[in-house]
Formats: C-alpha cells, structure tokens, sequence
C-alpha cells in the first residue's frame, strides 16, 4: 500500500519556482534551524553582552517558529545545529580562538552565560523558542559549515533527504557556509529570508541576492509563507 | 639551523603573517570556459571582462611565488564526460539555455579535458603544480585538495581566482573551517558582478576576520620580496 506524504512544491521563489524537480514529497525535505543559540541571539548572551543590536539575529525567530509546527505536522525532518567546542578546547583550531580573543569573546572563557561557546554550558543552548523537540536530530558543529566535521551529510542520507530549507543565523557566516557546502553535495536548497537574520542588514541582504545570480548559483531564496502555502497535505 | 621569521602583510582586519615554505598560493578556477571571450560564461550574458581585469596583477604574483618556491596550486570546476558526478539539481537547475555537458563554443561545457575547461595560457600551470579537478564550488569537496595541503605541510592559503563571492568564497569558508589561515588578494579575485566583488571581499574581514584576510597583491608582493633565501625550500 502506497503511504501518502505531504508534497512541498513548486514554491514561490527566486530565481525560479522551487525545487528544480517541481515538487517533492515531503518526508525528502530536511528543515536545517541553524544556530539559534543564547549566546547569538538570545538576551544576556554574549552578543547581547557585548553591545550589539540583537533585534537583527532574532528578527527570524517567529517566523522559524511557525514553519517549525508546519514542518512537524507535514513530516519534514528536522535538524537543529549548534556551533560549540569541547570543554578541553581539542576541536578549537588555534586562528579561531586567537581570533575570538581578539574582539573581546574568546572561546572557553568565561562569558555572561556560562564559557563562551563551549557544549553544555547555557549560553551555546538553543533559544526556547525554536527549541527541539524530543527525537529531533541536533548537530553540534566546530566550524561555520553544518557538513564539515560532523554526521550531517550521513544522517541526511540515510533518511533519504534530498531538499534542504535552511533557516538561522547569520545569513552571511553560518547559513551560506552550510548552503554551499550542502549545494556541492547536490542537495537542493531554498532559504528563507524571513527565517534568517545578520548582525549587519546589508550583509544579509547581499547573501541572499549572492544565492539568485546565475540561475540560482546555490538555489533559491523564498519566504516560509510561500512554502507554507505551497504545501499540499497528505490524504487523511 | 634554520631561523624563519615570518613575513607580515598589511592587510584587513589587521596583518598578515606567513612563513613562504608554509603557504600555498591557490589559483582558483582560471579557466576558459569562464574567461575567455566566446567561452560558456559570456554566452551567458556576463561581461568576461571583469574577470580578466585579474590575469595581470595574478601573472606577477604567480611568478614570485614560484620564484619565491612556494606551493602552487590550481583549481579546475568540471565534470567526468559521462556527468556522473554532477549532481541533478546542478545540471538542471533553472531551465538554463546552455547545460553542463551541451557542446558550447570552447567543446562541452564544463566537461573535462575539453578545451574551455582547462586553464587559460596566461596562467598555465607549470610541469608538478597540482591541478585539483573539483565538481562543486568548493576545492575542499570530494577531491585531494585538503590531503594535499597536509602532505605539503601547508598552513596557510594565499587565494586568487574566480569568481570571488562563488568558487573562492565556498573554498576560503572551507579552508576557515578545518583551521587554515587565508589570505584573500583582493586585485587577483574577480566577479562578473561589481556589487559582489565589493561585498565578498568585506565579508571575509568582518567580525574581526570571519574568514581571513585582504589585502591588495602589491602588498603581498612587498612582504614576498623580504623573503631570506633560507626560507625557500631548494
């Protein structure tokens, strides 16, 4: 017996109408919600400590929490990521941490929630308001990349996902660098502008524009409500 | 006994420092396909000029590293004829007038050992340069880039090519990752796209230097000529 799916597709998009293979049941889409840490977007983190405008890195948040409900009950894959090192500090390469030193947030130290980007402290925990849900699949990441150094790509795979909807932040820095990486393994990809964000509103701007140019060099760039609405529900 | 000072590069965020016997100069994607008047990327509307504005200044930095006995490196986007490594959602993305694999001006498009895939002439690797053939954006994927910088004892990258914000931004972001320290020369990269050339080259020195560094090729090279002969390998 046939199992009936949601299918997701052919969503609004830009530059062409998402994905390129018209549409895709869903239960072969994965939600990548990367980085929705404390310490980047949640007040008293380490951003927020340090005297940046956090309204530009949560500006995704009720957004990506309402597409999260649709992804559940659509049956997409969820995965949460979060950027982190070890307490010893082994899987922190030596320019990352000399760099973070720098302007003022080393990695490992102390921080207002906790060390600063270090697994199991408060401030690298996923703000409550796109927290996982027990079962979902969380990556823990030591670089920008969500592929590089981790099981993404494996779990991807053995589900047998093949589109990627990617919301999180920032846009610029950990979103593209996952996007592109997912795009060289041949996943078809669409960001979210509304569920994205930058510390820098021009960056994000140009980091989705950058995703259009050349027939969707990385894919394509859309709004959780036009992939909302282009979801056609499984028959009961 | 060998006693290396490290070269300092005035650069952005804030200087650069590398030791030449340690560094590899990485020229990315100079190919015909994408420079070439009459190639695959002009027949797509772009104006090949903007990438070859880079063929001179990289000329010059080429040469003094290899004077300077520097690794050098190049990189080659392209596909097996039989595009069995080409992922569907590339090759048919977009409804494209002109596909991967098509026969286009220079042979198949992106398809190696076809004419417009292989480096143009002004740069032509020399006889044991690597050339890292990559089907993505990215040199570090699925290839021997990443071993290759091990083996050679590489630490750091000084990165040229094409086009800045797509094959040369995915690469740095790469290399970033897995602990190598980039040097992005902002007059040896280019873009089809004036406004990308511009943002891609900011967001590598954001944040205190997300990515890397920048700096003009003039500067690299006045770091390069400080270089003791005992820091070149023989």
């Amino acid at each position: 017996m046939a199992v009936e799916h949601s299918v997701i597709g052919p969503v609004n998009a830009n530059p062409y109408a998402w994905p390129y293979d018209t549409s895709v049941p869903a239960d072969r889409v994965a939600l990548l919600c990367i980085d929705w840490q404390t310490d980047f977007c949640g007040p008293g983190g380490y951003v927020d400590a340090m005297g940046y405008d956090i309204s530009l890195s949560r500006a995704g948040l009720p957004a990506t929490q309402k597409l999260l409900a649709h992804a559940r009950s659509t049956g997409m894959l969820v995965v949460h990521t979060r950027e982190g090192h070890d307490p010893d500090l082994t899987d922190l390469p030596a320019n990352k941490r000399w760099r973070s030193a720098r302007i003022g947030a080393e990695i490992g130290s102390a921080g207002p929630c906790g060390r600063i980007l270090i697994k199991g402290e408060p401030g690298w925990e996923i703000v409550p308001e796109v927290a996982p849900a027990p079962g979902e699949v969380v990556v823990d990441k030591p670089g920008k990349g969500a592929f590089y150094a981790t099981n993404l790509d494996l779990v991807l795979r053995t589900r047998g996902i093949t589109h990627l909807v990617l919301t999180g932040i920032t846009t610029d820095v950990c979103v593209h660098t996952t996007m592109r990486e997912a795009n060289d393994r041949g996943y078809e990809c669409l960001i979210l502008s509304d569920c994205t964000g930058a510390t820098d509103a021009s960056n994000h701007e140009a980091a989705l524009h950058m995703v259009t140019m050349q027939g969707g060099v990385f894919g394509c760039v859309s709004t959780s409500e036009d992939l909302i609405a282009a979801t056609t529900p499984a028959l009961a | 006994m060998d006693v290396r000072q490290p070269l300092a590069v005035e650069a952005a965020p804030y200087p650069f420092s590398f030791d030449p016997a340690e560094t590899a100069l990485v020229v990315i994607d100079m190919q015909r396909d994408f420079l070439e008047p009459g190639g695959f990327g002009e027949s797509l509307g772009n104006d090949v000029g903007q990438l070859r504005k880079v063929i001179g200044p990289l000329r010059a930095v080429l040469a003094a590293c290899r004077a300077a006995g520097m690794t050098v490196i190049h990189t080659r986007e392209g596909h097996l004829p039989d595009l069995s490594d080409c992922p569907p959602a590339k090759l048919l993305r977009g409804s494209p007038s002109a596909r991967i694999g098509d026969p286009g001006p220079k042979g198949r498009i992106l398809v190696r050992g076809e004419e417009g895939h292989d480096i143009i002439d002004e740069l032509r690797p020399e006889p044991g340069e690597p050339v890292i053939d990559k089907p993505g954006k990215g040199a570090f994927y699925a290839t021997e880039f990443g071993d290759l910088l091990i083996s050679q004892g590489v630490h750091k990258l000084v990165v040229t090519g094409v086009t800045t914000e797509v094959c040369v931004h995915t690469t740095v972001r790469e290399a970033n990752d897995r602990g190598y320290e980039c040097l992005v020369l902002s007059d040896c990269v280019g873009s089809y796209f004036p406004e990308f050339q511009r943002a891609g080259l900011e967001m590598i020195a954001a944040q205190g230097g997300i990515f890397g560094w920048t700096a003009p090729s003039e500067v690299f090279l006045a770091a390069l000529a400080e270089a003791p002969a005992t820091s070149r390998p023989v």
